[in-house]
């Protein structure tokens, strides 16, 4: 197997490491650098459960190859809380029972952060596009709506009191 | 960990096509691969060599020049071209389908070229593509060529590229009529502030139907323009072997008078030009029954909208 060397951001933080051309990039979040965040469900683009950003784009990081973010910025879940306190995002997730089982909850959150990156005021509609790519098999889809317009209100409230 | 291969990131063409011009092993090519990546986890496919076209400059441009039309990169990706403003007024049609194309996250990875390429029956970008009378620009160590989108697909997943072929891009000739682009207010058939009539297409869109609202293929999938000259343009997605130009449609109504009365006619005609087949996704019968109701939403739509205009 082919090895690249790849130095992306991950979470902020510079990292430099040897990747083979066959890993994608969800085996090596979790196998090389041990965040567990982001899950592997179908493997095929299909369910949403590894979605991460890339560049500040989710994308499914089932479909792509380690060596594809050499030179990116790449956030995962991990990423979202700072100094151990939950982002807002994650915290209304909490308050709207938005998640039974949780796997599916670190796609829903990156799929959520990235909406809310490129539009703070999103509709019902345009929440539900931005989603529905995560599958959920348990909540329901209602409460994660519902988190993530009172998150997306809540950091209006945020930005306007600065 | 899928199959064991080695990957290239070319920054020129040139080295792209060599890379491509080889015979020993087999080669594929990864542009957003949202299809590669899963054949290569099922081992459909076992290529010895990855390229990846993402760092070429030449597919990854959009660009659009008023009065010649739109040049779209193999490697843009599909969000780009939903967002895309020039993208949105002048090919309206084009963003539309962009916008319903699987998912968030796989727009943000699937690219224009990746679509045609994979030649599936169901492309959504297809049938926009066809009806703006899409080029591809193609480029291979021998040279370059250009193939009229109408002609590219040979039958599922089969198209006229050569294994040394490299799709560079596709170009679509503008929506506005090159002296009055200046004047033109978008593609919606308005006057412009100047009060000369606007010379953009009266309109452009695209209807799909899937299984449910969310990501999936579509079971059909329709697009119709109407020009600046009240001409009909329509093409069709998972209705035929490959996605499929209407000509003869077409022609039907734009030998009719423009009236509402032609959206029924092209309801009744639509069939006869069609060729679905009952699969995992719907029954033939569905398929033909959703194509009837499609055409008949979309003419009449772009018949009011062309009414305005004249109005």
């Amino acid at each position: 197997m082919a090895k690249h060397v790849i130095t992306c951001g991950i979470n902020g933080a510079a990292i430099s490491a040897e990747v083979d051309s066959g890993q994608t990039l969800l085996e090596f979040l979790r196998g090389e650098l041990s965040l567990f965040g982001a899950k592997e469900g179908c493997g095929e683009g299909e369910c949403g459960a590894c979605t991460v950003m890339v560049n500040g784009r989710a994308v499914n990081s089932c479909l792509m190859l380690a060596v594809e973010a050499d030179g990116c910025e790449v956030k995962t879940v991990e990423g979202l809380a700072q100094g151990g306190k939950l982002a807002i995002l994650q915290e209304e997730f909490v308050q709207h029972d938005a998640l039974q089982c949780g796997f599916c909850t670190p796609g829903m959150l990156m799929s959520a952060r990235a909406l809310l990156d490129r539009t703070s005021d999103p509709g019902e509609e345009e929440i539900k596009v931005a989603i529905a790519g995560n599958l959920c098999r348990c909540t329901g889809y209602l409460p994660i709506v519902s988190a993530i317009q009172a998150a997306a209100k809540r950091e209006r409230e945020e930005t306007a009191s600065e | 960990m899928l199959t064991n291969f080695e990957y290239a990131k070319p920054i020129t063409l040139t080295h792209a096509v060599q890379c491509l011009a080889e015979k020993e092993r087999e080669v594929k090519i990864l542009s957003g691969g949202t299809d590669l990546l899963v054949a290569l986890r099922r081992k459909q496919v076992q290529p010895a060599l990855v390229i990846d076209i993402k760092g070429l400059k030449e597919l990854t441009a959009l660009t659009y020049t008023p009065g010649q039309g739109l040049s779209i990169g193999a490697a843009v990706c599909v969000n780009r071209l939903a967002e895309a403003d020039v993208v949105r007024q002048y090919f309206p049609a084009l963003a539309a389908a962009a916008r319903v194309l699987a998912s968030y996250q796989l727009r943000n990875r699937a690219t224009v070229g990746g679509n045609i390429c994979n030649a599936s029956p169901a492309a959504d970008l297809v049938p926009p593509l066809l009806v703006y009378e899409g080029v591809l620009e193609v480029v291979s160590q021998r040279g370059s060529r250009r193939i009229p989108l109408q002609d590219f697909f040979t039958g599922v997943k089969q198209h006229v590229l050569e294994r040394d072929e490299l799709l560079q891009g596709v170009f679509l000739p503008d929506t506005t009529d090159a002296t009055g682009a200046t004047g033109a207010t978008g593609a919606t058939g308005a006057t412009s502030a100047t009060g000369m009539t606007n010379v953009t297409d009266v309109g452009g869109l695209y209807l799909k139907q899937g299984r449910l609202k969310g990501h999936d293929l579509s079971i059909i999938g329709l697009a119709a323009r109407l020009n600046a000259a009240k001409q009909f343009r329509f093409a069709v997605a998972a209705a035929a072997p490959t996605p499929l130009r209407l000509f003869a449609l077409e022609e039907l109504l734009n030998a009719q008078p423009f009236t509402p009365a032609l959206a029924e006619l092209a309801a009744q005609a639509i069939n006869l030009y069609i060729h679905p087949i009952s699969d995992v996704r719907a029954t033939a019968e569905y398929r033909r029954h959703m194509a009837a109701v499609f055409v008949r939403r979309a003419v009449s739509s772009l018949v009011t909208a062309g009414g305005k205009q004249d109005g």
